[in-house]
């Protein structure tokens, strides 16, 4: 598997990872806005999200008709349409695409579901890697604690209350994020996760992710077209604007 | 039915089962007393013919059926249906759809109705799933991993007609050409019988290429009807009796 970059794209792709809790929504969202501020193409977009398959997940995750399999491809099916439709066309038209969860969720997930990960991966082997995986590292307790405090009610799949680890959903979810969180660290190295200490504050991290992003990134490559600069003639600038009108 | 009037019932022997890949977690194969049987051919194959007539026939000997098929989930058909009226999914996606609607069929029909001892009639397999996204260009290797959830059945039936014929039986029955199986979104041609006879004959290529490694049994389907079920019911009544 490659980076986006490795395949010669225009585009970057940046993706965070971490437990439910650890802060990585806030994060991504700063670093959204800081890219926004600065005038550059981006783009964002959130795990389980595409409108084509949500009617199916919702109705799957409310009747409780998910088994670990169907779980497991109805969020690839999301996330293929996702790619295919507005990942790889931005990518292609030279955007920075931020992505709330990657496959990563998904290898973590479904093997904790008791999916083979051979299986889960060959799946997912269409996508090509992030160029840059946030993964913020929590302790279990903070990022439990985050969520328990904030959410009391916990949702049946959301708690992994499939997996029967325990009647009470409190404790199924306190089991179910501790084996997300070993399957994470088993990651770590293997698809180079910029590790993240999550129990920091939040500008602290912030900070942090900015430092990355800029060192990792020539962020002046990603500016709007709309600059006194660009050569192209009349008519091709013409299109090359209304590639870059943000598309929801 | 002479066998139903003699009230002689076969108890089917039991058969060593296995998935083709992966397969699903947490089934015990060893529990999965009954059968599976898959019809495979295209439009107009005269498949739902045949497992009329052999649940008709499996029924009056005894045997307990079920019946599975594509886009008949419960999980997610209405969605696939209404996304490929729009044409709007990509390659990737819909294949995905489409073995997210089989799993579903899998682990909610199948394997509940395999444990019961039934005998599963599967109209198409993973075999369709497969030849039609092979060709649209996806990777085998990809789709033989996707598809390693499934259950080996006991007896695949290809029922084979050239398209030619196919195109005959579809004017008797409707008056137009269906937009998928004619491989519209291929491109191949705008003319749509030109279309529909150029995608059947690659679709039966590629039959023919998955029949190499997964081994189906091709019956000739320009046969009568009655001529063709008399063969699958021979074949059926050996499988069950264990020969």
């Amino acid at each position: 598997m490659k980076t986006f970059a490795e395949l010669n794209f225009p585009g970057r792709l940046i993706a965070v990872e971490g437990l439910d809790g650890s802060g990585k929504s806030t994060q991504i969202y700063l670093l959204k806005r800081w890219l926004e501020l600065q005038e550059l193409k981006v783009y964002f977009s959130e795990w389980n999200s595409s409108e084509l398959v949500k009617s199916a997940t919702s109705k799957g995750k409310k009747r409780e008709l998910l088994t670990p399999t169907t779980f497991s491809l109805i969020h690839a099916t999301d996330f293929a349409d996702r790619y295919e439709r507005h990942l790889v066309p931005l990518l292609r038209a030279g955007h920075i695409v931020l992505c709330d969860r990657y496959i990563f969720t998904a290898f973590g997930r479904d093997v904790v579901r008791g999916c083979p990960p051979e299986w889960v991966r060959g799946i997912y082997n269409f996508a090509a890697l992030p160029d840059l995986t946030f993964f913020f590292k929590s302790d279990l307790e903070v990022s439990l604690k985050r969520i328990l405090d904030g959410r009391p009610q916990l949702k049946y799949f959301e708690a992994g209350m499939d997996l029967r680890l325990s009647t009470d959903p409190y404790e199924s979810f306190r089991i179910f994020q501790g084996r997300i969180l070993e399957q994470y660290l088993a990651m770590s190295t293997e698809f180079n996760f910029l590790v993240v200490d999550a129990n920091q504050q939040v500008e602290k991290q912030q900070a942090v992710v900015r430092e990355l992003v800029s060192s990792r990134l020539d962020l002046a490559s990603f500016h709007r077209a709309e600059r006194p600069s660009s050569p192209l003639p009349a008519e091709s600038h013409k299109r090359a604007t209304k590639v870059e009108e943000p598309i929801q | 039915m002479k066998s139903a009037v003699k009230n002689h019932i076969v108890v089917p022997h039991r058969s060593e089962r296995r998935f083709y890949g992966h397969g699903i977690p947490g089934v015990d194969l060893e529990q999965l007393a009954g059968k599976l049987i898959a019809v495979e051919g295209a439009d107009g194959s005269g498949r739902s013919t045949q497992i009329a007539k052999l649940v008709e026939w499996l029924e009056g000997t005894g045997h307990a059926t079920v019946q599975v098929g594509l886009k008949r989930s419960t999980l997610v058909s209405e969605e696939l249906e209404q996304a490929q009226e729009g044409n709007i999914l990509s390659r990737t996606t819909l294949s995905l759809f489409y073995a997210t609607d089989f799993a579903d069929q899998i682990e909610n029909i199948m394997l509940p109705a395999l444990k019961a001892g039934f005998i599963v009639l599967a109209d198409r397999y993973i075999y369709t799933l497969m030849a039609r996204d092979m060709v649209r260009g996806m990777d085998e290797a990809w789709l033989k991993n996707l598809y390693g959830i499934a259950l080996e059945p006991d007896a695949v039936f290809y029922l084979n007609v050239p398209p030619e014929e196919l195109v005959q039986r579809t004017f008797a029955k409707n008056a137009s050409l269906d937009y998928w199986e004619s491989g519209m979104d291929l491109g191949l041609s705008r003319d749509m019988f030109d279309s529909f006879m150029k995608y059947q004959t690659t679709m039966q290529k590629t039959f023919r290429r998955l029949q190499a490694s997964y081994g189906f049994t091709i019956v000739d389907g320009m046969r009568p009807a009655e001529a063709i079920n008399a063969e699958l019911r021979k074949k059926i009544s050996a499988l069950l009796a264990g020969k």
